[in-house]
C-alpha cells in the first residue's frame, strides 16, 4: 500500500506536471528557427513567418547601438536586447494567426509574427 | 461617509485626470491599443493574463472592507507583493500582508485601533486556455494560500490559514477594446479557536462567483463594472449556510507609464442574507457595506 507522505506527494505533482502545456522538453518537438533584425529603429523585415503548432526559436539581432526591448502580450514575452547583440526567444506552438511585438524602448518601433 | 466619499472620488478622479494627457494623441489610431494583460482590469475580478516571460513586478495592493451594522468600521489588508512569470504557462507571487484596524462601537466586535504585520501569502497560476487569433476566451487557474496572525475582521491575534482557489476567466469581444471577465471562488479556511474558549480549529469556506466588464476608453485607461455574488459557510466544504451577499462597483485601471499601472475598484453591498438574522437585506456578519480596493504597480 502506498503510503501518503511527502516522497509520494512530491511524486504525484510531478507525474501531473508532465502532463501540462509547456512540460515538454523542447527537444521533443521540431524546432522552427525565425531571425529578424533591428536597424535603425525599425524591424527588418517588419513581418515574419512561422509554421503552427511546433516551438519557435526567435532570434533579435540588434544591429543598433542602443539597447531595445523586444516585447510582446499576445506571445507572452519580452526580452532586452543589448546594442549590437543578439537576443534568443524561445515562443511555445502557436495557433495560426497574426502575433504583433514592438519595442518597448521605442515604441514606433512595430512587427507581427504570421503563423501558417 | 464624508472620508468615504472623498476617497471614492479620489480613486475614480485620479485616474482620469492622469490619463487625459493620453488621450489626444491617440484618437483611434489602432497601433496605439495594443494588446493587453487582462488580469487587473477588472476591479476584484482577475483576469487570466499571467505576465510576460521574463517580466517581475512588485506592487502595492490594498483591500479594503467598510461599514457593518453599527459603530465605526474599516479593515484594510495590504500585499506587499513580488511576482514573476518564469516562463508562458506559469506565474508566481508571494510577499507579506499589513492590515489596519479602525474599530469603534460596532456589535460583536473589540473596539480597536491597531497597525500589525499581518501574514504571509503565495500564488501560483497556471494558464489553463491561452487566448490566440482564432480563440478569444482565455483560462487561468489560481491557488493563493495565506498564513495570517491577524484576523482579517476583527483584528484580533489568531492563527489562520485559507487557501483561495480560482478559475479567472475572459473573454475578448473587441479586440484590444472590451472584455469580460469572471471568476468562480473557492475559499476553505480554518482558525484556531477564535474566540478563546479551547474550541480548536474553526473552520469556513466562502464560494463566489463574478462577472465584469471592461471598456478601453483611451489606450492607456479601462473602465468598467463588476457584480460578485458571495456565499459563506460553516464547515471547510460548503458544509452550513450562513449567509450570502451581492456586491456592485465600478472599476478602473490606468497604465501610468511605461511599466506602471495603477488598478481600483469600489463594491457596494447590495443585497445579502444573513442566516442569525431572518429578513436581514444585508448581510454585514460576514461581509462589510463597502468594499475598495487600489493596486499600484512597478514592473521590472
Amino acid at each position: 500500500m502506498i503510503g501518503i507522505n511527502a516522497k509520494n506527494v512530491f511524486a504525484l505533482l510531478l507525474l501531473a506536471a508532465s502532463f501540462l502545456p509547456g512540460s515538454l522538453p523542447a527537444c521533443a518537438q521540431q524546432t522552427a528557427t525565425v531571425t529578424i533584425s533591428v536597424k535603425n529603429h525599425r524591424f527588418q523585415p517588419a513581418q515574419i513567418e512561422a509554421p503552427a503548432k511546433v516551438p519557435i526559436e526567435l532570434h533579435v539581432k540588434n544591429l543598433d547601438p542602443s539597447p531595445m526591448e523586444f516585447e510582446s502580450v499576445s506571445l507572452r514575452v519580452e526580452k532586452v536586447v543589448a546594442g549590437n547583440s543578439e537576443g534568443i526567444i524561445r515562443l511555445r506552438p502557436l495557433d495560426p494567426g497574426s502575433y504583433s511585438f514592438f519595442d518597448d524602448f521605442n515604441q514606433s518601433t512595430n512587427g507581427v509574427l504570421v503563423v501558417r | 461617509m464624508y472620508y468615504l466619499r472623498t476617497a471614492r472620488a479620489f480613486l475614480f478622479a485620479a485616474p482620469l485626470v492622469v490619463a487625459a494627457g493620453f488621450g489626444a494623441e491617440a484618437q483611434d489610431n489602432p497601433a496605439f491599443y495594443r494588446d493587453v494583460e487582462t488580469k487587473y482590469i477588472f476591479g476584484f475580478t482577475e483576469g487570466s493574463g499571467i505576465g510576460l516571460e521574463g517580466e517581475k513586478e512588485f506592487s502595492l495592493e490594498t483591500v479594503a472592507r467598510m461599514g457593518k451594522r453599527d459603530g465605526r468600521y474599516w479593515a484594510s489588508e495590504t500585499k506587499l507583493e513580488y511576482e514573476f512569470t518564469p516562463n508562458q504557462y506559469v506565474q508566481f507571487e508571494l510577499g507579506p500582508l499589513v492590515s489596519t484596524h479602525v474599530i469603534k462601537g460596532v456589535t460583536d466586535l473589540d473596539d480597536r485601533n491597531q497597525l500589525a504585520m499581518s501574514g504571509i501569502f503565495g500564488e501560483v497560476r497556471y494558464l489553463l486556455l491561452d487566448r490566440g487569433p482564432s480563440s478569444p476566451l482565455a483560462i487561468t487557474l489560481s491557488a493563493e494560500p495565506e498564513w495570517h496572525r491577524i484576523d482579517e475582521t476583527s483584528g484580533a491575534r489568531v492563527k489562520n490559514f485559507g487557501l483561495e482557489l480560482k478559475v479567472n476567466a475572459d473573454l475578448e469581444l473587441i479586440k484590444n477594446r472590451l472584455y469580460l471577465g469572471s471568476n468562480l471562488l473557492y475559499e476553505p479556511e480554518a482558525t484556531r479557536d477564535p474566540d478563546g474558549i479551547g474550541a480548536g480549529w474553526e473552520k469556513e469556506s466562502t464560494g463566489g462567483i463574478s462577472g465584469a466588464v471592461s471598456y478601453r476608453v483611451l489606450p492607456s485607461v479601462f473602465i468598467g463594472a463588476e457584480l460578485w455574488y458571495l456565499r459563506h459557510y460553516e464547515g471547510a466544504w460548503f458544509n452550513t449556510f450562513t449567509g450570502d451577499a451581492f456586491f456592485l462597483g465600478p472599476t478602473a485601471y490606468v497604465q501610468l507609464g511605461r511599466k506602471v499601472f495603477m488598478t481600483a475598484a469600489w463594491n457596494v453591498q447590495i443585497h445579502g442574507r444573513d442566516v442569525d438574522e431572518p429578513g436581514s437585506t444585508l448581510n454585514l456578519a460576514e461581509f462589510s457595506r463597502q468594499r475598495g480596493k487600489l493596486k499600484l504597480a512597478v514592473e521590472f
